[in-house]
């Protein structure tokens, strides 16, 4: 970036400097006091030097909603990224990512984040703990499974996944309640049935932690460890009816195909928190009549309705 | 087999002459499929003159109407963000042209599924189409899949159809399986278009 920028034009908002070689974004970023947009799309960037140092006390921090650093060469997340707390869109894709880290959920504010394109293998489940993310973008990545947490994204509207190594999503995707848009081409889902998979007893962190929930033990950030308080939030609700149960790690799963409109068969991993759980699911036969199967069914055509463009095909 | 009337290729300069020469060649009672394709190639992309019909949406393809010919044809343009692509899909017995005005589509083209059809599609071809190519497809052809590939770039795309419709099938790929489905326009001559109802099946 030419030196002296934030001197000749000190009321800039919007910066676009995509396609122009640039490796490394310098400290005049950190005196633009009005940016609201910063597109850097095409360039060197990934390297040390790629995000000035001091990113999260310059203004920029709390001023900056867009930024785009599509087609870079960036390996991870820049930490100095996480403290633009103002972010609502980021757009990562055609990188060189491996992971997301935990801590984008500092990105409070983020409504549009789009990692398509990239080697990303898993999902962080403290990705759900974004508020306000409407437009999830991880198409053309390498992610063998969605983490259920991601159901706690209230707000998502549309669901890009398509071109990844799913072979199965968790039932917990229909709690997705605006969900629009979700798209699953290329991906290798399992197209029969699959038998049990192999259950891991809880470790003892995960029965205190099933009992802190169940039982509603009363805790306060000041009773706890950050990360036990952390750990805690990740629970999920056993989807069995009958069982009152969350589990965190140790559970249960078990596919069973769930029919959108008639249209599409989705496999959809249940996890349950413990083998009794899963009794009342036969795993015989398919064409089962018990409860659970008409449960889901139900949960199938309420989600069918709200979920208009379920893009298998 | 008639002699086309015009043994020279048409060259359109602008958007608006390029609407021109098709009102004039739809007009007639034949029309040839090569001579409308030379046409739309001949066309230099030129932002200027389509940027007023070029209104993106963040989360899917939008098709915007630039001219209804007459009720002979629909020609529109579509706007792909970074990774929107569309279903597997037909033409209705239409006869469908595809430009690049901006950015590259990929077109994948598949075979029509069994009758009874219970297995994967089979992929024909696939290729990836740069700025100003246009291409050509119709249903005795086969199906095809357009979609943006690019995690950097938006695309725009121009798009005739004779006869104009408002319905086609989509198919799921991994089962041959179809449905109906309805389309809507984003915006119609530069104005967006408000949306009615409250479900959107704009696929294409």
């Amino acid at each position: 970036l030419p030196a002296g920028l934030s001197q000749w034009f000190p009321a800039l908002e919007v910066l676009d400097v995509s396609g122009t070689g640039l490796a490394e974004m310098g400290t005049e970023l950190l005196s633009l006091p009005c940016l609201h947009t910063l597109l850097a799309k095409n360039n060197r960037l990934g390297g040390p030097g790629s995000l000035p140092k001091g990113l999260g006390q310059a203004p920029l921090a709390r001023s900056l909603r867009v930024l785009n650093l599509s087609g870079n060469r960036f390996n991870e997340v820049p930490p100095a990224l996480l403290q633009l707390r103002g972010l609502r869109s980021l757009s990562l894709g055609g990188n060189r990512l491996h992971g997301i880290p935990p801590d984008i959920q500092e990105l409070h504010s983020l409504e549009f984040l789009y990692l398509g394109g990239n080697f990303i293998t898993a999902i962080p489940p403290e990705l759900a703990k974004l508020p306000s993310l409407r437009y999830l973008v991880l198409c053309d990545n390498k992610i063998q499974s969605i983490p259920p947490q991601l159901a706690q994204l209230h707000s998502l509207r549309s669901l890009s996944l398509h071109n990844n190594l799913l072979t199965y999503l968790p039932r917990e995707i229909l709690n997705l309640v605006h969900l629009e848009e979700l798209s699953l081409r290329g991906n290798p889902l399992v197209v029969r049935f699959v038998r049990d998979l192999t259950y891991n007893p809880p470790s003892l962190q995960e029965l205190a932690g099933r009992t802190v929930k169940t039982r509603n033990v009363p805790y306060a950030p000041s009773d706890l460890p950050e990360s036990l308080v952390r750990y805690l939030s990740l629970a999920s609700n056993c989807p069995n009816p009958k069982c009152g149960g969350v589990y965190f790690d140790s559970c249960v799963r078990q596919i069973k195909f769930v029919d959108f409109c008639g249209k599409y068969r989705l496999p959809l991993m249940h996890y349950l928190c413990s083998p009794e759980c899963s009794s009342p699911f036969s795993s015989a036969s398919q064409s089962s009549t018990s409860q659970s199967e008409s449960d889901s069914e139900d949960e199938a055509s309420v989600a069918a309705h709200r979920m208009q463009k379920v893009l298998l095909g | 087999m008639e002699q086309p009337v015009q043994t020279e290729t048409w060259r359109a300069r602008s958007l608006e002459e390029l609407v021109r020469i098709l009102h004039q060649i739809f007009a007639e009672d034949k029309v040839s499929v090569e001579e409308v394709q030379a046409l739309m190639e001949s066309y230099e992309s030129n932002p200027e003159e389509w940027l007023q019909y070029a209104k993106f949406d963040q989360y899917r393809y939008t098709r915007n109407l630039v001219d209804n010919g007459n009720g002979k044809f629909n020609l529109m343009i579509l706007c792909w963000g970074e990774g929107h692509g569309s279903s597997i899909h037909d033409h209705t017995d239409s006869h469908c042209f595809m430009k690049i005005l901006q950015g590259n589509l990929k077109e994948t083209l598949f075979e029509w599924p069994e009758k009874k059809g219970n297995g994967e599609m089979t992929k024909k071809s696939e290729r990836v189409l740069r700025e100003n190519q246009c291409a050509y497809i119709n249903d005795s052809i086969g199906l095809h899949r357009v979609e943006n590939i690019s995690h950097t770039e938006p695309a725009v795309s121009l798009h005739l159809y004779s006869p104009p419709f408002d319905t086609c099938n989509t198919f799921d790929q991994r089962t041959g399986h179809k449905h109906k489905v309805t389309m809507t326009f984003y915006s119609q001559f530069g104005e967006r278009t408000v949306c009615v109802s409250t479900r959107r099946d704009a696929l294409h």
